[in-house]
């Protein structure tokens, strides 16, 4: 599932494939630089020495959405951000996948009020949703690695029609 | 320390506390609606207010002046030919509060987006809660020891009040 | 100094990543940001540019805004504390301390000692832990990247000495009007005594990757100067100002809590450009060390909050064998206290510059208006008088040296 058996139809040699190429997509993500509140320094706590996300192979966080594969939302989506979130969400090239950092970006978070999207899901599909205020950087990066599950197993919400 | 000075002595107001040292701090509005005495004494026309804060760095000083706004929409003189720092204050102002400032060429939005309808930190403006939606998850009682958790051998169900109730009948 | 009208309609239409020429021979519109990775966070700036000139520079803001201010209504006085720390996420407790300073003066309640040590030495800090965050990013806007893994190493001693101490690494609402939430733990002398004795070789070892670097230097010497006239009319306060010659520093010039006990230095420089900003935050640094250190070594005993039964709830023991101080407690947890009707402005020095709280109280257990002076926000306006006339790559060193934290700036 997933890989290159969407793309060239199911069988023995392209399930076989696919593990190859989910492998080598799960093994260096590329995160885009979507840093926009706290979350983003205890994103960037995360690629420092102390908990380090090069083991990864995610250290290299990509200026450009067009050559990125992730998008960790970090940090609050206030109503003037959100179209911009859109417009470099569209501009990542497929397969991506999100990953919604904190409660700001998964459900609003402290800030139930005019200002805050209640919820990056609203946007764009989540692939996974990791609370805190801010998270640990442990937790993003459990948060990643069940998302590297998820691309091993071949899934990503991109794909689905729903948003 | 707090002054009030009204809106049209506030250009030379500004004039003079910059000619004597005084530097502008911040800037901001204040909706007094419900501040300053009962609803008896609550001018709908002043509900506005200007609050600007003054440090004197040779004297150690601060003072606080309150400018009220007057008119609809309500309206004070701009200081930013004198202050350019206040050009970001003013426009908060603005945006946040519906101040109109006078003479501040390119008022407009700052924070919120530019269509924006309202002035969010007026009073009368909801904080725009989302309200929390409870959804009840039915309760399985377990009535025999050894029911298997997953059976469809429970009888009742306890609703969202904590009521039990016969479970409704499925087939 | 503003992008011409016609040109923001035509961006606007056009959506973000529009090539529109101005009227002018030759200019290039160009929009930087909200996402970018040099504009530490989401700052955009419309740029007028000339070859590699940047003509004119207009910062746009707004893309953080959370409504921080309107949310401080909706909660009480206590529970606003918790909206306030995340406006300046960089520098949170000054947030605090500047807010329950101003809501101290409303009560008319003193803090004890012990509280206002505790006070000043978390909020140094936090000021070391800023300024670290700012030397990381100065050098990764540079091209100097091992500055940033430089300056997080450290940050993450001091993050951990908070999640000892507050039970937060970031955010931490640990100030309340009165004091502070808790005393501290056992063990933090030691731990504190750790920091105090690691910083100083740290920081030379910051001096020897940068200081001397002779690119480093070619980057930043010379580079988005202001004069002491510019900077005091934009309103630029902090590093920014002390670099260009202002003299002032709240801390040593107004002094509140400890500071007036307290034997320090502030740096103040004349040139205003970048590497002068550079100077008087590290010497900051150095000096907050400093402060620490006394801190440390002169901490009083005491309480560490007002225990006025109407301001702070009662010591649990105490709800065992006292009435009143269960219906104490019951008031404080549902209501919260509350405040006499009036106004107050508090300011503290920042690691940013003035960071003031307005606070208004109409007499109930929520604050009426909360507005705080937050010095990103004013801090920003400066960045077109040192871009205007320089390269881009000139332009990437300015916002690095005024180090503008967007959560500040749109609160």
């Amino acid at each position: 599932m997933g890989g290159v058996s969407d793309t060239l139809g199911t069988n023995f040699v392209t399930t076989q494939l696919d593990k190859l190429v989910n492998w080598a997509r799960k093994s260096s993500l590329w995160p885009a630089t979507f840093g926009l509140a706290c979350c983003a320094i205890e994103m960037m706590a995360t690629t420092m020495p102390r908990h380090d996300l090069a083991r990864f192979g995610m250290e290299a966080f990509r200026g450009s959405p067009r050559q990125s594969d992730l998008m960790i939302v970090a940090g609050r989506v206030s109503q003037k951000m959100a179209p911009v979130l859109r417009h470099i969400y569209d501009q990542m090239t497929e397969p991506k996948w999100v990953i919604s950092m904190g409660v700001c970006a998964s459900s609003g978070g402290v800030f139930n009020n005019y200002a805050l999207v209640q919820g990056v899901d609203q946007i764009v599909p989540v692939d996974i949703y990791v609370p805190g205020c801010p998270p640990r950087p442990e937790m993003l990066m459990d948060g990643i690695m069940l998302l590297h599950d998820k691309i091993s197993r071949g899934e990503y919400t991109a794909g689905r029609q729903a948003v | 320390m707090a002054e009030w000075v009204a809106a049209a002595d506030w250009p030379e107001k500004v004039a003079s506390l910059t000619g004597d040292g005084w530097w502008l701090a911040d800037l901001c509005g204040l909706d007094t609606i419900g501040l300053y005495g009962g609803a008896e004494d609550n001018d709908p026309a002043k509900r506005f207010e200007v609050v600007t804060q003054w440090l004197h760095r040779e004297r150690k000083e601060r003072v606080t002046i309150h400018v009220p706004a007057e008119g609809e929409p309500p309206t004070v003189p701009s200081i930013v030919g004198t202050w350019p720092e206040a050009a970001f204050m003013e426009r908060e102002a603005y945006d946040l509060m519906g101040v109109v400032f006078e003479g501040h060429e390119g008022l407009s939005r700052l924070l919120m987006p530019d269509d924006w309808e309202g002035h969010p930190l007026r009073k009368d403006y909801g904080v725009g809660k989302i309200p929390i939606q409870w959804i009840p998850q039915p309760v399985m009682q377990v009535d025999a020891p050894g029911q298997a958790p997953d059976s469809g051998d429970a009888r009742q169900e306890v609703d969202h009040l904590g009521q039990a109730r016969p479970k409704a009948e499925t087939s | 100094m503003s992008v011409p009208e016609t040109v923001l309609e035509a961006l606007e239409e056009r959506g973000h990543g529009a090539y529109v020429e101005s009227a002018e021979d030759d200019h290039m519109i160009l929009n930087m940001g909200p996402v970018h990775p040099a504009t530490h966070g989401v700052l955009r700036l419309l740029l007028e540019l000339d070859g590699e000139i940047v003509v004119r520079c207009q910062p746009v803001i707004g893309y953080l805004h959370t409504g921080i201010e309107k949310e401080c209504e909706d909660n009480n006085w206590r529970g606003a504390v918790t909206c306030v720390t995340r406006m300046d996420y960089l520098s949170q407790l000054f947030n605090e301390q500047a807010y329950c300073m101003a809501v101290e003066e409303l009560l008319g309640v003193e803090v004890p000692p012990r509280g206002k040590w505790i006070r000043t030495m978390m909020v140094e800090l936090n000021r070391i832990q800023s300024h670290l965050v700012w030397f990381g990013t100065q050098g990764l806007d540079m091209g100097a990247i091992s500055a940033m893994f430089y300056g997080f190493r450290e940050r993450e001693v001091i993050t951990d000495f908070f999640e000892m101490t507050t039970g937060y690494r970031m955010n931490n609402s640990w100030f309340v009007p009165g004091g502070t939430w808790d005393d501290l733990p056992d063990g933090w002398d030691r731990a504190v005594r750790s920091i105090v004795r690691m910083m100083p070789a740290r920081i030379d070892e910051y001096e020897e990757l940068l200081s001397t670097n002779p690119i480093f230097l070619e980057r930043t010497r010379g580079v988005g100067a202001i004069s002491r006239d510019d900077a005091l009319q934009v309103g630029a306060t902090g590093p920014i100002a002390r670099a260009a010659g202002v003299d002032w520093d709240l801390r040593r010039d107004m002094p509140y809590e400890a500071y007036g006990e307290l034997d320090f230095e502030v740096p103040v420089r004349s040139d205003g450009d970048v590497y002068a900003r550079y100077e008087v935050r590290i010497e900051e640094m150095r000096q907050s060390v400093r402060l620490v250190e006394q801190l440390l070594d002169g901490m009083p005993a005491g309480d560490h909050k007002n225990m006025d039964p109407k301001l702070t709830p009662p010591p649990r023991a105490e709800l065992n064998r006292s009435m009143e101080a269960v219906i104490h407690h019951f008031k404080l947890m549902t209501q919260g206290f509350t405040v006499p009707p009036g106004e107050a402005y508090v300011a503290v020095e920042s690691s940013r510059g003035e960071l003031g709280a307005y606070v208004v109280s109409d007499g109930g257990t929520a604050p009426y208006r909360v507005h705080v002076r937050d010095p990103s926000f004013v801090n920003v306006q400066s960045i077109p008088v040192m871009a205007e006339g320089g390269l881009v790559a000139d332009l990437i060193a300015v916002i690095a040296s005024v180090d503008p934290v967007m959560g500040g700036v749109d609160r």
